[in-house]
């Protein structure tokens, strides 16, 4: 595929059904072991706000999973709540516990040149398509990859 | 100058590790070198001069990057969200070792400016080395952990709010009107960084360098307006911490401040540390140290037992907020920079705050687990 025409291309164009269907999808209040059984086989999960509601307000990406399992280690300066939490001394119960709360997201009308602008930008390798403060996709780089190919 | 800061961060770095293997705070170790590089030790063999304008300056910087990663790690989210308990235990601990360190002040027969500067450096708690021990005894995820964690948050926005009460400079109503200024300008900020999250705003790392740039120019509009500048640092944090950009932002900070400008600054806190203030220092440490102390105890053990927390674990909450660190260290050297304190007063000021930051350390992981020893009996 001509690269140009890729990033002309718009985000609503690349979500379909079963990607909708598939999205990686717990609840704040889930259990930090069913978030551990998700990322088992994915890269990420997002949060919402309630049992299959759509409404985002986090992710849980494999790094967080990673900080969470290591040994503690505190800062030199400055001690923040964040640097408590972890799964050894019993500070992470739930996915809202680990999650990042301030998402940067994307929207159906995007382009693709835009998001992965957006992406370097960031340092993200993946970000949630919005509609009406509800999720109702998502793009990663494989997904970007899948339509290089010709695959989708 | 150049062969003077390659070995401070050298030595810094070291001692900070080996006070780190130690289970102490790396800061402590940061300190002694900078007393071991200072005019008594090295400087005296040698004839080295790490004190001087171009070493303050980057202490300066150092100060302005940890108070601006203080206000973005604390958060304004976070802040709204935080339970009673904790708002009770924090005001309880801030207003009593405020006046502990006043009582001081007043007791050795200083005048009301000096006293409420020894009250402003009792306030703001340090907990990394609580937290640290809560972990080893493994009782962090306890309603105590989580209260220390909490109202140790608090207490630095409270006491930075003290600070630019009672370091401002000019009389109460030019000074209120200042204050006004300072917050209006907050807040409108607060406002246009909303504005600006819903738009959406990318930040390459041409926004993180904008990011540093505006926590400058916030202390220096601090600065201007006869308040600290360590509260415009704090509070630019504070105002950008709503972004999504947060962590990036929070990493880019730790990252130049950790490796070179925030160790400077605490190597140039022990290189000021005077050993001449060491010979009259004794009454005015027997005060200074336990009443520091005492005030934090008696505090958040009162707040926390307002909050219904039994005896012991009020006693330990108490005990745990008692350790002061980088914050005290910041508002005693703003303080000496300000001249608040007449000569000799400073050095023994800033060498009483030293060692209070040492025995607090020292001895509250040793408080900590006798309180729970007797617990477990």
């Amino acid at each position: 595929m001509n690269l140009k025409e890729l990033h002309e291309k718009k985000i609503k164009d690349l979500l379909d059904k079963i990607q909708i269907l598939n999205l990686p999808l717990l609840e704040r209040e889930a259990n930090i072991e069913e978030v551990f059984s998700v990322l088992t086989s994915r890269d990420h999960v997002w949060i919402t706000d309630e049992k299959n509601g759509k409404k985002l307000v986090g992710i849980i990406t494999e790094s967080d999973v990673l900080h969470s399992l290591a040994p503690q280690r505190l800062p030199k300066y400055v001690f923040s709540k964040r640097h408590g939490i972890s799964l050894q001394h019993g500070t992470v119960k739930t996915a809202g516990d680990i999650m990042h709360k301030r998402l940067i997201t994307c929207s159906p009308t995007d382009s693709v040149g835009e998001i992965l602008r957006i992406m370097i930008n960031s340092g993200l390798r993946r970000l949630p398509v919005i509609e009406n403060e509800e999720i109702v996709g998502e793009v990663t780089i494989h997904h970007i990859l899948q339509i290089v190919l010709g695959k989708r | 100058m150049l062969l003077e800061i390659g070995i401070a961060l050298l030595l810094a770095k070291l001692l900070g590790y080996a006070f780190e293997k130690i289970k102490q705070p790396a800061v402590i170790g940061e300190v002694l070198s900078g007393i071991i590089i200072g005019p008594f030790v090295i400087g005296k063999m040698f004839d080295m001069q790490y004190l001087s304008p171009e070493t303050e300056g980057l202490a300066q910087v150092g100060i302005v990057l940890l108070l601006f990663m203080s206000g973005l790690e604390i958060g304004l989210e976070e802040i709204k969200t935080m339970g009673k308990n904790g708002l009770v235990t924090a005001i309880f601990g801030v207003i009593f070792s405020f006046f502990s360190g006043y009582i001081v002040g007043h007791i050795m027969g200083y005048d009301l400016v000096v006293s409420i500067a020894i009250g402003n450096i009792f306030v703001a708690t340090s907990v990394g080395i609580t937290v640290r021990t809560l972990m080893e005894m493994q009782v962090l995820n306890s309603k105590v952990g989580e209260l220390i964690v909490t109202s140790a948050v608090l207490d630095d926005v409270i006491g930075i709010i003290i600070l630019s009460f009672t370091l401002g400079q000019g009389n109460p109503y030019t000074l209120g009107a200042k204050m006004c200024i300072f917050f209006a300008s907050f807040m409108i900020l607060l406002f246009l960084i909303h504005k600006i999250g819903k738009v959406k705003l990318h930040i390459p790392r041409f926004g993180l360098t904008v990011a540093i740039a505006f926590a400058f120019i916030f202390s220096a509009l601090a600065k201007g307006l006869g308040l600290a500048t360590i509260v415009g640092a704090f509070f630019a944090g504070l105002v950008l911490s709503n972004l999504p950009q947060r962590r990036r932002m929070i990493g880019f900070t730790r990252q130049i401040g950790n490796i070179f400008f925030i160790p400077l600054f605490f190597v140039w806190v022990g290189a000021s540390f005077d050993f001449h203030a060491l010979e009259d220092l004794g009454i005015l440490v027997l005060l200074f140290i336990p009443m520091a102390l005492a005030g934090k105890i008696i505090g958040c053990s009162l707040g926390a037992k307002i909050s219904k927390f039994k005896g012991r674990d009020a006693l330990a909450v108490g005990i745990g907020m008692m350790p002061r660190m980088e914050i005290a260290l910041v508002i005693v050297s703003t303080e000496v920079a300000r001249e608040i304190f007449a000569e000799p007063l400073a050095h023994q000021i800033m060498a009483g705050t030293i060692l209070l930051v040492i025995v607090s350390s020292l001895l509250t992981p040793v408080l900590l687990k006798m309180v729970y020893r007797k617990e477990g009996k």
